[in-house]
């Protein structure tokens, strides 16, 4: 599903070039539940942002779905990433104007999906993270944790392929943490959606079958998970 | 504690040099434009204000019944004043003075000049007391022959040499002495001349001066009260005055009144006896305007202040949290805009110097800055002080409102703040809008004015003054006849007075059918042969004077349009009709034409012939022939008729471009600062769009990340800005409709106020505000979504 070869980011300062990601090549199938980690700074979320398309790398070839994402035009990538990527935030990132069912709302807008459906699909969401009742609550009138699942809710409602997660709990305690761990291992294992997430925390990474650990952007580690 | 306020307040600005820039730009047009209208108004406020008695000082007006009308003129009989002065206690002086239709021929040798001069009484100078630079105010008019000059006449007659004692030939006729020479005038006063005579001259030059009765009117008066005189009282004396003179003129009202002299240049519009306005209206309005567009450069400020509130709060919080109290965080703010509006003004200064002789060239006025005088320094420096306070205030209030705990951990300024932002642009636009809706108007009146059949042809049309050799008919005649045979005219008439001002009116003219209560009032005007044809003017019935018929040039008379259907003659051409009881045939009907006023319905006028007291001589040159010719032409053989007058000729179409004075300096005013607020105005929302752009930078990077297109974004920004500007479309139109309707009513003749104008300024301000916000919105949706969402 996704191919990087070569990935590099540097920023250029004065002639100075300083990397944040070297040499970067992998290869991430659908299905896998990846966790990237290493230490703050190591570029991380670098890496997250390359694949979720929101930054560019300076070097190197990133295929995704057998698609050529660096010579791509910015339109086509919208496109692409409008219909298989879905985002989750360590600060959840919902839009504090609307309310939950808006903000679930807000990406089936972009995708032109007609409001029957919409309706149906929201609906279908609130039910099953059990928020049919906050649905006409601000985020600020939310818990952390809550908040966090109207993040993941936002990122399922479009139906990706593959959901991009940096630090989804960063901002949690540890029961509501778990939490969110069952639901994406539930997700990866129920519904077979790639989840690829940034996390600091050896037991978070325990739920995938994959660890990817970076230092100073470089691969150091690439295991799987054995249960 | 200041010091270290103000040298933190130069270093932003100097740090945020665009904003700075733009803020201190848009203060500065704001400024200028304000400062410049303020000039103005006090120009015109200043008219008549220098003399250092003015408030004694009056001028008589008469109510009179005019066509219907309660007509005020500030025309008096020549014998009012010496009976008020004998009859109605309170009045220290009074003087009668006479203006003159165009100019004398005044001559020193070699020198010979038209000049404006003024028939006055002696107490005349005791009343406005001039500065004499030669001669004293005593004796100067004391004999028939004085001669009072203005230092720039006297320069002009005698060059550096003192003149007193001096001659100079009056109308190539008279030997005149000089007996006085006082300082230039002002321009902002309201009696001008450039030569004094005393009225002892008049009464000898015009025999009928004396034996004028209290029913003609010729004259103008003025009154120096006591200092305990109440003009109230005398007005109240005043009132029947006239009428107990002479009982057959109550049917005409006559009633005089004393008007302040230095009320006359801004209040000259008369309804019903009563004043109504007049000069006052527009300076009032550019008052207004001036107010506006500060007002808009201030809001401005507010708006961009803010604007940057997000840059600003962490250094609030900071200095909050180290234990700086409000008060000297507002304190800083405050100095931050004094600072700004000081600049502003220093910019906006050094614009109006350098704008000011356009500005002057543009309303043909003469505006100087009196740097000595007090009241404009006040106004500069208040004016700086409730600039920077206005601005400063809110940005200080709302940036100083922070909790520290609560700006530190990134808090982005509230909403509460924005609906009060968005009401001050729509407030702005608003203002904006109505000027533009206003201009144009304003603008499509003048056209409307200017193309509107005038009746006659202004064009290739010149007059000049009979006088000299001139006034012996035969000789205008020989005259006449040499021009048409060199080709240089075609038609020549004489006529009574200059041809675009006003002219003698009459009460006494009636006709088949005049109820016996109608006191119409007539213009009159004298012509000779060839009338209509050397203004070409359209006959309507009959035919025009003509040398053919003896009886034309005692007892025939032409009327226009107007008169006849005054007169409600069914078959006008060969009806008699009576002036001062001479029974007179109506021989042609003239259209209307309008020379004199554009815009008023036609005033209904009889034409006689008469060259002997006609005025001017009216000439249509020749079309086939080059102007430059024909003109030199006209100039050789006035020359040799009439050698010791300067030639002087002038074009119809000149005079006429005088009469939309007003209109065109209302149009430029309201075009010029019109297009600078709408200019601010757009500063102010480029300021609200930065705010927005960065208050929701979060928002649409999110919406970005899950998947909006740039268009998406673009629309989701403009849309609000867009909102705001029908808002104010929608307030400034039916407020713009209401003010221009009743500015137009004052004309006969109008444009209708259709939907074009509004739909123009509607899609005008909408444009220029989605191009402004679009600049911002563009560069904030193409933005990065990552950068925003990176670090929280």
């Amino acid at each position: 599903m996704i191919e990087l070869k070569n990935i590099e980011k540097y920023y250029a300062n004065k002639g100075v070039k300083s990397y944040i990601l070297r040499h970067v090549t992998t290869s991430i199938k659908q299905g896998e539940f990846v966790s990237i980690m290493g230490p703050s700074g190591a570029g991380k979320s670098t890496l997250l942002n390359i694949l979720g398309m929101l930054e560019e790398a300076t070097y190197g070839e990133y295929h995704f779905m057998g698609e050529d994402v660096t010579a791509m035009n910015e339109r086509k990538r919208i496109e692409l990433y409008r219909n298989h990527i879905g985002f989750v935030f360590q600060a959840y990132h919902l839009i504090d104007e609307m309310t939950v069912a808006e903000n679930i709302e807000a990406p089936l807008l972009y995708k032109k999906i007609p409001g029957a459906e919409r309706k149906s699909r929201i609906a279908d969401v609130l039910d099953r993270f059990n928020m049919v009742a906050k649905k006409d609550l601000f985020p600020n009138q939310l818990s952390g944790g809550q908040q966090q699942l109207v993040g993941i809710a936002r990122a399922l409602v479009a139906q990706p392929s593959i959901i991009l997660a940096d630090e989804p709990t960063g901002n949690l305690q540890s029961a509501q943490s778990e939490q969110i761990m069952d639901l994406f291992r539930k997700l990866n294992q129920e519904e077979n959606i790639t989840i690829l997430q940034v996390t600091h925390s050896e037991k978070n990474a325990q739920f995938g079958n994959r660890i990817l650990t970076i230092e100073d952007g470089v691969i150091k580690e690439d295991v799987s998970v054995s249960k | 504690m200041f010091k270290l306020n103000l040298k933190i307040a130069l270093r932003n600005l100097w740090k945020n040099k665009g904003f700075s820039l733009i803020n201190i730009g848009g203060l500065a047009i704001g400024l200028t434009c304000s400062l410049m209208l303020l000039l103005y108004v006090n120009y015109e406020w200043s008219f008549d204000k220098q003399l250092k008695n003015f408030d004694k000082i009056y001028l008589a007006k008469l109510n009179l019944k005019f066509n219907g009308n309660i007509a005020t003129t500030g025309a008096v009989p020549y014998k009012l004043t010496g009976a008020v002065m004998e009859e109605i206690p309170g009045i220290k002086r009074a003087s009668r003075f006479y203006v003159h239709h165009g100019s004398k021929l005044f001559s020193k040798g070699e020198n010979k000049f038209k000049l404006k001069s003024l028939y006055v009484d002696p107490s005349f100078i005791q009343i406005l007391r001039y500065n004499f630079l030669y001669g004293n105010e005593g004796s100067a008019l004391s004999k028939p022959n004085s001669l009072i000059l203005t230092a720039s006449t006297a320069k002009k007659l005698f060059g550096t040499e003192n003149p007193i004692g001096k001659s100079v030939k009056w109308d190539n006729l008279k030997e005149l002495q000089v007996t006085g020479v006082i300082e230039d005038l002002p321009k902002n006063q309201s009696i001008q001349f450039e030569i004094l005579q005393p009225w002892a001259f008049f009464e000898q030059i015009d025999s009928s001066v004396k034996t004028s009765g209290w029913g003609s009117i010729d004259c103008a008066a003025l009154f120096e009260l006591k200092d305990n005189a109440s003009v109230e009282q005398i007005n109240g004396l005043l009132k029947n005055f006239v009428v107990n003179k002479e009982p057959e003129l109550k049917s005409y009202i006559y009633e005089p009144f004393l008007f302040p002299l230095s009320k006359i240049h801004l209040y000259s519009q008369f309804e019903n006896g009563k004043v109504v306005g007049g000069g006052i209206d527009q300076v009032k309005l550019f008052a207004f305007l001036a107010l506006c567009v500060l007002l808009v450069a201030c809001i401005n400020y507010m708006n961009l202040s803010t604007a940057r509130s997000e840059k600003r709060a962490r250094e609030v919080g900071v200095r909050k949290a180290l234990g700086s109290s409000r008060q000297t965080i507002m304190g800083q703010f405050i100095l931050e805009s004094l600072m700004l509006s000081l600049f502003s003004m220093m910019i906006a200064f050094a614009l109006v110097e350098v704008s000011l002789p356009y500005f002057n060239n543009l309303l043909a006025v003469t505006i100087e800055i009196n740097y000595s005088s007090y009241l404009f320094w006040t106004v500069i420096i208040g004016l700086i002080l409730i600039t920077g306070l206005l601005a400063g205030s809110y940005p200080a209030f709302y940036l100083s409102s922070f909790i520290p705990v609560k700006v530190l951990k990134g808090f982005k300024g509230s909403i509460g703040t924005l609906s009060f932002r968005r009401a001050l642009v729509v407030l702005q636009f608003s203002l904006s809008v109505c000027m533009i809706i206003s201009a144009i108007v304003v603008y499509n009146q003048i056209q409307f004015l200017k193309n509107r059949p005038l009746g006659f042809d202004q064009n290739n049309m010149v007059q000049l003054d009979l006088e000299g050799a001139f006034k012996d008919p035969s000789k205008t005649e020989i005259f006449k006849k040499e021009l048409l045979q060199a080709g240089a005219i075609v038609a020549a008439s004489e006529f009574a007075s200059p041809f675009t001002e006003g002219g003698t009116i009459t009460g006494d003219v009636s006709w088949p059918g005049k109820p016996a209560t109608d006191r119409s009032i007539i213009n009159y005007r004298s012509t000779g042969f060839a009338f209509t044809n050397t203004i070409g003017a359209k006959v309507l019935a009959g035919r025009d004077f003509s040398p053919q018929f003896s009886a034309d040039t005692n007892t025939s008379v032409l009327l226009n349009e107007s008169a006849v259907k005054l007169m409600n003659l069914k078959k006008p051409v060969g009806t008699i009709i009576h002036w001062d009881n001479e029974p007179l045939k109506i021989v042609g009907v003239i259209q209307d034409y309008f020379s004199e006023r554009l815009g008023k319905i036609g005033e209904p006028t009889l034409f006689y012939y008469n060259v002997k007291t006609s005025g001017v001589l009216l000439l249509r040159l020749n079309p086939n022939q080059s102007l430059t010719t024909s003109i030199e032409q006209i100039k050789r053989s006035t020359q040799k008729f009439n050698s010791a007058y300067p030639a002087e000729i002038t074009f119809v179409s000149e005079g006429m471009q005088t009469k939309l004075q007003s209109e065109r300096l209302l149009s430029i005013l309201s075009n010029v600062f019109g297009g600078f607020a709408i200019f601010i105005s757009c500063l102010g929302l480029l300021g609200l769009a930065l705010y927005m752009a960065e208050q929701r930078s979060k928002e649409i990077s999110i919406r970005k990340v899950l998947g909006a297109g740039l268009s998406d974004i673009l629309v989701l920004l403009n849309k609000d800005f867009m909102k705001l500007v029908v808002i104010a479309n929608v307030i400034a139109i039916p407020i713009a409709y209401i003010l221009m309707t009743n500015w137009l009513k004052k004309y006969d003749y109008k444009i209708d106020v259709n939907y074009l104008p509004f739909l123009l300024a509607v899609v005008a301000s909408i444009l220029i505000a989605l191009l402004t916000v679009s600049l911002q919105t563009f560069k904030v949706a193409k933005a990065n979504a990552v950068d925003a969402l990176k670090y929280e």
